[in-house]
């Protein structure tokens, strides 16, 4: 399922599942040999616990009750094997780890839970501004889909005239074009299904600059009747992100679109997305416009929920840009751009580097 | 109609312009038209059709309204004011009725929005070659008049201009100071060289010299 983050250190050890049973399995062999070595004084069974957490990550509710079960009957197990010490202080601490194993199981599930809810939330926030924002893109997605029917429609009159004529050649020449620019429209309906898609994705191994070119497509027409100029400096070579297209999709359509509202009633209409490698490993994704700028806008408070400088915006748009990009790994900012107008960036945490190849 | 047997093989004796960016619609009509032997010039922006030569011949403008650069409407706009006679058929991929009245205003032969069935485009085409052809052959005739109007003199010229009026022979002979006699010979005189059978035919010759 999606979002369920690693934790930040054991994240590159747990990462790959077939070793964690194997690292749990090890971890309770160890805490159980120190608790049946030890008197029984010493109650080395309450660090369980820490297998409980690490299962809570990475496990249903099934699995992780029975870890903890689990934990309990080795627990009890070590009880009966240690020789050393005295029985009724074993006998207190025995349950006092007892305990702690199942509060902590039901404790980290209730956590868990309230986690998943929250990350439900977000996800069904985000599809409402995702539509949203489909609804403000209605005109140019219906020009867009007009232009390949209105280019059918025309040429199957032409073919039709053409057969009548005695002149197949040309008849099959429009025949040819019908096809294509069916396959036209039907791209572009691929293209708004993902955005319409309710649940986001899994992660893939994403080609940045090919989503932005998909997303670009989406928006041309809509920067044509406002009369920008969309401009994309993609880089070269750029390593891919693991990452939800679906969402990171939507932050690039959300700056984009926010970018081609500050410009309009400008003077000089441009919009630009960059892409290149950052320092430490990232892709920066930046969108910049020649708009009226930052002024008076609080920086700080850019990103978060309802704050708004539109007079008809919501202020959702940045703040769910912001947790999806966090959710990722990334950091969202934004700055005044040069000579003028603002320049919103984001990063992805770089996988692989090289975009060869169609490897998704 | 008759489908063009090859459009190389003889000049096209009218033509359609159309100003489309997207390079699938250009090629959808410019299939459709050659189909109904219809000669046709494609271009994919205002800047590309200005910079190319245009044919003297019966001809009309398809123009999409949504271009890159100066837009569809902008540029009827433009033609109308600067008086070129090309007629406009205006295409758009959204078809609001502000818009198309915009576009009649200013005199657009038609206004299809797209989706549009072709038998509506080749009409509009139709009507709107038959428009340039109207107004050639009256531009011709003034043409012609006005190099006949250039032969008359300075004296018989005044005449006509009297004449047309309705002012008689002898009102004539009263307002330039000359005999009556003179007025007679400079009208038929002026008759002749614009070759008009009868005073008739003379004033309605004026009316289109704006005389």
């Amino acid at each position: 399922m999606s979002g369920r983050s690693p934790l930040p250190l054991l994240g590159p050890l747990l990462g790959r599942r077939p070793l964690l049973p194997i690292l749990l399995a090890l971890l309770a062999a160890a805490i159980f040999l120190a608790d049946t070595v030890t008197n029984l004084e010493i109650a080395v069974a309450v660090f369980y616990v820490v297998i409980v957490l690490i299962a809570v990550r990475y496990l249903d509710r099934r699995g992780v009750a029975m870890v903890a079960a689990a934990c309990m009957t080795l627990t009890v197990l070590s009880f009966f094997l240690t020789r050393a010490g005295a029985v009724p202080a074993g006998v207190v601490n025995c349950a006092i780890s007892l305990v702690a194993i199942a509060v902590t199981a039901y404790l980290a599930l209730r956590a868990a839970a309230a986690e998943a809810q929250a990350r439900e939330a977000q996800a069904q926030l985000a599809h409402i501004t995702r539509v949203t924002m489909l609804g403000e893109l209605t005109a140019s997605i219906a020009h867009e889909l007009n232009q390949p029917l209105a280019a059918i429609v025309l040429n199957g009159n032409a073919a039709r005239r053409w057969l009548a004529g005695g002149n197949p050649d040309e008849a099959g020449k429009a025949a040819e074009r019908i096809v294509r620019d069916a396959e036209r429209a039907s791209e572009l309906i691929k293209r708004l299904r993902g955005l319409t898609r309710k649940a986001a994705g899994k992660a893939i191994w994403l080609d940045v600059n090919q989503l932005i070119s998909d997303t670009l497509t989406l928006v041309e027409t809509e920067a044509g009747r406002a009369h920008v100029a969309l401009r994309a400096e993609l880089a070269g070579q750029l390593p891919r992100a693991q990452a939800d297209p679906v969402q990171i999709q939507q932050v690039i359509l959300n700056l984009i679109l926010n970018a081609l509202e500050a410009v309009s009633g400008e003077e000089e209409r441009d919009v630009t997305i960059v892409t290149s490698p950052g320092r430490s490993g990232e892709i920066v994704i930046e969108v910049r416009d020649s708009g009226c700028g930052l002024n008076g806008v609080e920086l700080d408070h850019v990103f978060d929920a309802f704050y708004t400088t539109k007079p008809e915006g919501l202020g959702m748009g940045l703040a769910i840009s912001r947790s999806i990009v966090e959710s990722h790994g990334g950091r969202i900012w934004a700055q005044p751009a040069v000579p003028r107008g603002a320049a919103f960036f984001f990063s992805l945490q770089a996988g692989r580097t090289g975009s060869r190849g169609s490897d998704q | 109609m008759k489908p063009a047997s090859g459009s190389e093989t003889s000049e096209p004796e009218q033509v359609v312009f159309v100003i489309d960016d997207d390079p699938a619609m250009r090629e959808a009509l410019d299939s459709l038209l050659r189909s109904v032997g219809l000669g046709v010039r494609c271009f994919g922006s205002v800047a590309e059709f200005l910079g190319a030569p245009r044919p003297d011949i019966p001809s009309c403008l398809v123009l999409d309204v949504r271009l890159p650069g100066k837009s569809g409407m902008d540029f009827q706009k433009e033609l109308a004011h600067s008086g070129t006679p090309l007629p406009v058929i205006i295409m758009t991929g959204h078809g609001d009725i502000a818009m198309s009245v915009q576009a009649m205003k200013i005199g657009a032969v038609d206004f299809l929005p797209k989706p549009f069935r072709e038998q509506d485009l080749l009409d509009a085409i139709a009507a709107a070659l038959d428009k340039d052809r109207l107004h050639r052959t009256q531009s011709a005739e003034i043409d012609t008049l006005r190099e006949r109007l250039a032969t008359l003199s300075e004296g018989e010229r005044s005449v006509v201009a009297l004449v047309v009026q309705g002012r008689l022979n002898k009102q004539v002979a009263g307002d330039l100071g000359v005999s009556e006699i003179t007025v007679k010979v400079r009208r038929a005189r002026a008759m002749r060289k614009m070759q008009a059978g009868s005073l008739a035919e003379l004033i309605k010759m004026a009316g289109k010299l704006g005389i």
